[in-house]
């Protein structure tokens, strides 16, 4: 089959649906490749580049549209490319059905099948032909560049000889695949970063890239793995809070970043006017949801806008197209991996297999039907992973309070316990001689040294000291010393027996206790 | 002859020598001064003593102070690290018998003495603690016949108790919880008994109230400990370390001699701490430990689903090959196996290629507190990468394999998940946390507490079946 590629005609799209490197591995499955002449030269990729490729190179969009049995775009079609579609041809490309149904039914009139690759079915098979998610990597890295840009200080704290520099604070709201290529980028440009998102279970994706979650408390908190991953609208209450907490943030960050998209509506509006004036002069907004009204009241799509208090506000829909080259290296790849399970048995034959979940999903018009929205796959998204509970956090007065209670709790039952030791000290001095006293004294005390003592020793050394104790614990021998001088038989027996075996514990005790000593080795 | 200042002073200076020796315990380095300490301290008050006023007898005492000696050597010289319980074992029990003897002795000086001053009713000369008893006024004999029962009473338990978990450990005796007919019941009536001959021997009955004191004594230590399973041994071994000071402390009431009770004192607030810290590890009650057995559960314990899966070197070797952390977590099994050697050269060839290797060590890993970390440093393992349970548990989560080799109850999930198990709420390490878990084992079963371990039958645990020395070695050649 004749898999094209058309110059893109959207006006300042830059990206190309086919590379050089993914025309190789598609010409492998048995497909030839072609490309409209100059469509590469934005994106870097010259004619000659198509060309050692192994690409032949086609001068005007007309004869590829009619030549190409498999056209493969970026932006959805124009009026005029439509026109030229004819029965039997597929369009690969991202092509929004649900916000574009004259399209679709233009296309489905023309008779030809449309693969929507922003329909892609979010599920682990399907990941190498997610555009969505590789276009969203690369917005979310340019937003935190294009921020930089209109930046005026450093990301990373410094302090230098001519004064310090505080680190940028990033606030970044949505952590989908956009929100978290953006916190990866803003922390290693080593600003401080924090995010919010509605779903509770990103929280440990927001913190494995180094951000600080914001938490909501809030009861109804969505779990965005039923819906495929992605946010779904908010209560009035949610929202509510949701916008406090940012209320808060807005004159403490520098820059933020807002991603919040819902699929199939209108982008919610989060940063509202009072929070941009609230914010420092300087500060960046960057709306990644300019292109379906942005989250912000100030943002203008494909302007970068300054409010009253010098807020840069920037709306600019074309990130991905910003940075055409990696874009279109990995759309090139997500459409390459997309023919690959068009192409089974790698015969140059393409077989729009129905049944296939992912085929069935992205596919939007085919053979004179149009097939969207499709039915929900057989595999689930993702795995509904259960929403981390946070533990609250006690306020300082409480901290106090409860710290207060226990240290209360603690003095009364010391206090009880040398109450009733010294009750029972005073009974026992009533009954014993003043000799016993003196070595009770004695007793008590080398009691008291013993348990200070013995709570310091390192528990690797608790072998080492049961031998030193139990060495030590010979000194019973002083007991058999004091008797063995004795002029009776029997006591001088049974004292030398005692002598002799406490010997071997004192000797045998600290001897072995040595020899584990000093095995222990520092590394 | 030294003069009574000499002594005196000398006892002030072991003490102190004492309690800089256990206080050096702290940390590794300072240990082995401090061990010097208390052979210090040790010489000084044995020297003196000896050589103190009233003392005779050298043609006894320094002939059985040699062979002692040399007996003494020959143990410490001999002993495997792996055998470190046994022999600890072994020498409490000594303390006891010697500590039963002392006070038999104590006893019939006194009869001597007591019979020779209402002979004659005049003083007469003793020699040695004869004549510190002929000093006595009435009320302090009396004191000293309580020190006496005490001193026997505790001595003959720590004998019998030793001898029997000297046994337990040594594999010489049954490691199964085993009674009499009649239970705990027996121990209470033997000590009800020994409370009776007590009382009548205090209202002066003959010397043979002692002797049968001391037989019901040993019948209680034997029977206590046959009732404690081989799993609960740190405990028993630590309350034996304990009770052989308290009868150390309780001869130096009888005799009169502070350093005897100081030095007893420490060595059995020593023993006390560490069966507190051992029992604490479990999250056992320190008498339900004492008295034997598990506690009654509430429930049946919850069903285990999954099968255990086994796994052959070539699975685990890849699986390390491709880790960058590894926690080893050994247990009684790796000292049983001899193992600790070839999991130092296997800790070693995995640090060479550039791996985090770390241990974990559970309180109560191994049968004496602390066993691990004496069989890991003989087998030169530094121990700068041997942790604790606490430093240890929270790195799980991030860690890629774990090595569980010999151990069971340790790493039992279902004391943190099932309520109903028998050790639930005991503190355990989470190894099931980490990425991969492979669990050097004999073959199937439970171990010694007889508990089953959902552990084996989670979906990321390997079952690495053998000898766990074998094991080990197997994996060297494959490891990079």
């Amino acid at each position: 089959m004749k898999i094209g590629a058309p110059k893109e005609s959207a006006r300042g799209e830059a990206r190309v649906a086919l590379t050089p490197e993914s025309a190789q591995h598609i010409q492998k499955l048995g497909h030839e490749c072609l490309i409209e002449a100059g469509a590469g030269e934005a994106a870097g990729f010259s004619d000659a580049a198509y060309r050692d490729a192994g690409v032949s190179v086609v001068d005007g969009a007309d004869a590829l549209w009619r030549d190409a049995e498999v056209v493969i775009k970026v932006r959805e079609p124009s009026d005029d490319e439509v026109k030229q579609l004819h029965e039997g041809q597929t369009l690969i490309t991202f092509f929004w059905p649900a916000q574009n149904e004259a399209l679709l039914e233009a296309c489905k009139a023309q008779g030809a099948t449309v693969v929507a690759m922003d329909m892609v079915p979010r599920i682990s098979r399907a990941q190498k032909m997610d555009a969505l998610s590789s276009m969203a990597n690369i917005a979310g890295y340019r937003a935190v560049i294009e921020a930089g840009n209109n930046f005026g200080r450093f990301f990373t704290g410094q302090v230098t000889a001519a004064g310090k520099v505080p680190p940028a604070k990033v606030l970044v709201v949505g952590a989908g695949v956009a929100g978290l290529a953006a916190i990866g980028t803003a922390t290693s440009l080593g600003a401080v970063v924090r995010a919010f998102d509605v779903r509770p279970e990103v929280s440990e994706q927001i913190e494995s890239m180094g951000a600080e979650f914001l938490f909501l408390e809030f009861d109804e908190s969505q779990d965005g793995s039923e819906s495929g991953g992605y946010a779904a609208p908010s209560s009035p209450e949610f929202r509510e809070k949701q916008l406090e907490c940012f209320r808060e943030q807005a004159p403490d960050v520098d820059i933020v970043i807002t991603t919040a998209l819902i699929p199939g509506k209108p982008a919610p509006k989060l940063w509202l006017e009072d929070m941009v004036a609230a914010m420092k002069p300087g500060s960046v907004i960057i709306d990644l949801a300019a292109e379906k009204g942005g989250n912000c009241d100030l943002t203008k799509p494909d302007e970068r806008v300054v409010s009253d208090n010098g807020v840069v506000v920037v709306g600019y829909t074309d990130f991905p197209s910003r940075m055409a080259t990696q874009a279109s290296l990995l759309y090139a790849t997500n459409i390459r991996h997309m023919l690959t399970d068009l192409t089974p048995e790698k015969d140059g034959v393409i077989n729009h297999n129905m049944d296939d979940d992912v085929i069935r999903g992205a596919t939007v018009a085919h053979q004179g039907e149009i097939t969207f929205p499709p039915p929900p796959p057989k595999v689930k998204a993702i795995g509904a992973a259960p929403p981390k509970k946070k533990e609250k956090e006690p306020t300082p007065e409480e901290k106090k309070a409860a710290e207060h209670a226990a240290f209360k709790a603690q003095t009364k039952r010391q206090a009880g316990l040398l109450a009733i030791g010294g009750a029972l000290m005073l009974l026992l001095g009533q009954v014993a001689p003043v000799s016993f006293m003196q070595h009770f004294i004695v007793f008590v005390l080398a009691c008291f040294i013993g348990f200070q003592v013995i709570w310091n020793v390192s528990h690797s050394l608790h072998t080492p000291l049961m031998a030193v104790t139990n060495a030590i614990s010979g000194i019973i021998i002083l007991g058999a010393i004091l008797q063995i001088g004795t002029s009776s038989v029997i006591v001088g027996i049974l004292a030398a027996i005692s002598v002799l075996i406490a010997t071997i514990n004192i000797v045998g005790g600290f001897l072995v206790t040595r020899r584990m000593l000093a095995m222990f080795q520092k590394s | 002859m030294l003069g009574q200042g000499f002594v005196s002073a000398a006892a002030i200076a072991a003490s102190v020598l004492f309690i800089l020796s256990l206080g050096g315990l702290s940390n590794q380095e300072k240990a082995k001064r401090a061990v010097w300490y208390g052979i210090v301290g040790m010489a000084v008050a044995v020297f003196f003593t000896a050589f103190g006023p009233g003392i005779g007898g050298y043609w006894w005492l320094i002939p059985m102070m040699i062979i002692g000696a040399a007996i003494g050597v020959y143990l410490a010289k001999k002993v495997e690290m792996t055998e470190m319980p046994q022999l600890v074992a072994a020498l409490h029990s000594f303390v006891g018998l010697a500590a039963v003897f002392v006070a038999w002795s104590a006893d019939l000086e006194r009869r001597r003495v007591m019979a020779a001053q209402a002979a004659d009713g005049a003083m007469q000369e003793f020699s040695a603690f004869a004549a510190l008893v002929a000093t006595k006024a009435p009320d302090e004999l009396m004191f000293l016949q309580i020190e006496v029962v005490l001193g026997i009473f505790i001595g003959a338990v720590t004998f019998t108790g030793s001898v029997i978990a000297f046994g337990k450990l040594a594999g010489k005796v049954d490691g199964k919880p085993k009674q009499l007919p009649g239970g705990h019941m027996l121990n209470a009536g033997a000590a009800a008994l020994s409370l009776l001959l007590a009382i009548m021997y205090l209202n002066g009955a003959g010397f043979w109230t002692l002797i049968l004191l001391a037989a019901l004594a040993f019948f209680i230590g034997y029977h206590l400990i046959m009732g404690i399973g081989g799993a609960d041994m740190p405990v028993v071994v630590s309350m034996l370390n304990s009770y052989s000071g308290w009868a150390a402390a309780a001869i130096g009431f009888t005799l009169s001699n502070d350093l005897l009770i100081v030095t007893g004192a420490l060595v059995g607030s020593s023993g006390a701490i560490l069966s507190y810290i051992m029992c604490k590890a479990m999250n056992r009650n320190f008498i339900s430990v004492i008295l034997g057995g598990f506690g009654g559960t509430q429930g049946p314990a919850a069903e285990i689903e999954g099968e255990q899966v086994a796994i052959d070197a070539n699975g685990v070797a890849s699986a390390l090959n491709d880790a960058d952390s590894v926690i080893i977590v050994p247990g009684y099994g790796m000292a049983v196996a001899q193992a600790q050697t070839a999991v130092s050269d296997l800790v070693r060839k995995l640090r060479a290629a550039g791996k985090e290797v770390r241990f974990g060590i559970h309180p109560v890993a191994g049968r004496l507190p602390g066993h691990m970390n004496v069989l890991l440093a003989e087998a030169k393992v530094p121990y700068d990468i041997v942790l604790e349970m606490d430093e240890i548990n929270d790195d799980f989560a991030t860690t890629d394999v774990v090595i569980v080799i010999g151990s069971n109850d340790i790493v039992n999930p279902a004391a943190e998940e099932d309520p109903n198990s028998p050790i639930a709420g005991m503190p355990v390490l989470k190894v099931w946390e980490a990425k991969q878990v492979f669990i050097c084992k004999r073959g199937q079963g439970t171990g010694y507490s007889g508990i089953e371990n959902p552990l084996f039958f989670k979906e990321n645990s390997r079952m690495f079946y053998g000898d766990a020395r074998d094991s080990i070695n197997s994996l060297l050649p494959m490891v990079e």
